[in-house]
């Protein structure tokens, strides 16, 4: 589905990414791990151009999407993406929020698209919200409407990046949750993450990334259990499997 | 004693010879080249804005092929004129537009357009300013959900960009529409330079001046107050 191919991507004489070459399947929940300033952010922000790579190439179902001539705005609408920061925008209902894009990109009609808005509204338990705005909404509440603002452009990938980290630790678990939802009903997944107990349940690959480039993967059982690389070790031993 | 020669003078001054019509007319003047202005500077403060904050957002992952070179060019430009502008009073410009630029144009003309061209300038800073005070993250969350820039812009940027700087461009149009007053310099017979002429009619320069003082402070408090009421409805999303 996302192939990578030889990608680097510097900020001036910073080398981020150092030619990563990866192939991510329909299908697969893939979760990326490692220390900051890894790249890893980086690497899953190239994947939909919002970070423009220095080189490199990615196809997406086969289609280059730095090519010229694509159009980058059809192909992120089949890319869903979740920010640590949520990102809503806070001078919209929630309503507003998740029917704002697919009604803007003609995908649905108005009435289709509230229709689309409820039944996800519903299925995060988050309907009673429909005419709130962001601000009035927990950290929690916010990242399930992200995440649901996300599928109301009915992705075929899901990119997260590291969609718990800015919230309160009582709310970590209603966003995975949703995640771990998403990723029963099939939905293909990117996600970096600090969260390891969701890694280890929900992921079909886990990557550890650091120094701009991945450095091991497998099976979570295989990595966190008995992970090959130092670095990985040395990582795995500091944080809470 | 002291109210029949105030008494006499308001007569003199307002009454006679419908005299008032000077003040009448020319606040009608005033506000014609006050709109006229105030459109023309939001038309190009919106403009040059967005060339400017594209420029800069954009900038980040460096600009290529002839596009980025257009946008280099027209940054450029739009610096030029900002810096100019803001570098000039405006009383220059208007003797400049008036008596070189724009010779065989109308006084009324003349004045719209160099207020235009002048709170263009400002406005543009002010909406450049607006845009920057927007979150980084709200034009990714708009783009990665498939919106084009320029729809991002429209209906995620702008909104809030417009919300913020409310207040800075309504002083902005309130200075605008004082500044006006300077158009007598041209000849023009606008509010200000009414109030001048009865005074230069009847000698009185105190009922005149204060007069005119009243009405350009009565109208600014009325748009202080109508924004501040618009104000209090755009902020309706910042509940919580």
């Amino acid at each position: 589905m996302i192939n990578v191919n030889k990608l680097t991507k510097s900020f001036g004489d910073h080398v981020v990414l150092n030619g990563i070459t990866e192939n991510i399947e329909h299908g697969e929940k893939v979760v990326i791990i490692g220390p900051s300033g890894s790249g890893k952010s980086t690497f899953l922000r190239c994947m939909t151009l919002l970070e423009v790579p220095t080189s490199g190439q990615i196809l997406f179902e086969g289609q280059d999407i730095m090519e010229k001539g694509v159009n980058i705005n059809k192909i992120r609408e089949q890319m869903g993406m979740v920010f640590q920061h949520f990102n809503l925008f806070p001078h919209l209902s929630i309503m507003d929020n998740l029917t704002l894009a697919p009604i803007i990109l003609k995908r649905m009609n108005k009435e289709e698209a509230k229709e689309e808005a409820i039944r996800l509204l519903k299925r995060v338990n988050l309907l009673d919200k429909a005419d709130a705005y962001p601000g009035q909404l927990s950290g929690g509440q916010k990242q399930r409407i992200a995440i649901v603002r996300a599928l109301a452009m009915k992705p075929k990938v899901m990119l997260f990046d590291e969609p718990t980290s800015a919230l309160d630790p009582e709310m970590v678990g209603e966003v995975l949750d949703v995640m771990k939802e998403l990723a029963h009903d099939g939905m293909t997944m990117v996600v970096v993450t600090h969260e390891m107990g969701f890694a280890r349940e929900v992921a079909t690959r886990v990557m550890f990334m650091d120094g701009g480039g991945i450095l091991e993967q497998g099976k979570p059982d295989e990595i966190f259990s008995n992970p090959k690389n130092k670095r990985t070790q040395d990582f795995l031993s500091k944080v809470i499997v | 004693m002291w109210f029949d020669t105030l008494k006499g003078k308001f007569v003199s001054d307002f009454i006679e010879k419908a005299r008032w019509q000077y003040i009448t007319k020319g606040l009608f003047v005033t506000f014609e080249v006050t709109i006229i202005a105030l459109i023309l500077g939001i038309a190009i403060g919106t403009i040059i804005a967005i060339i400017r904050a594209g420029h800069d957002q954009n900038s980040k992952n460096g600009l290529h092929g002839f596009g980025g070179f257009l946008l280099k060019v027209a940054n450029l430009l739009c610096r030029v004129y900002i810096t100019v502008i803001r570098g000039t009073p405006t009383l220059v410009q208007l003797l400049l537009m008036f008596f070189v630029f724009l010779p065989n144009c109308s006084k009324i003309f003349v004045a719209m357009l160099t207020f235009g061209v002048n709170s263009g300038a400002y406005v543009a800073e002010i909406i450049r300013s607006g845009i920057m005070s927007v979150d980084a993250g709200q034009m990714e969350a708009g783009r990665s959900l498939g919106l084009s820039y320029s729809k991002t812009m429209r209906k995620i940027i702008m909104p809030q960009a417009f919300k913020n700087i409310m207040p800075a461009l309504v002083n902005e149009w309130i200075t605008l529409f004082k500044e006006t007053s300077i158009s007598g310099y041209i000849g023009l017979n606008e509010l200000t330079r009414g109030g001048d002429i009865i005074r230069g009619v009847t000698f009185d320069a105190l009922l005149p001046l204060l007069a005119v003082a009243a009405i350009y402070l009565v109208f600014v408090m009325l748009f202080t107050a109508i924004m501040s009421k618009l104000e209090r409805r755009l902020r309706e999303s910042d509940k919580r």
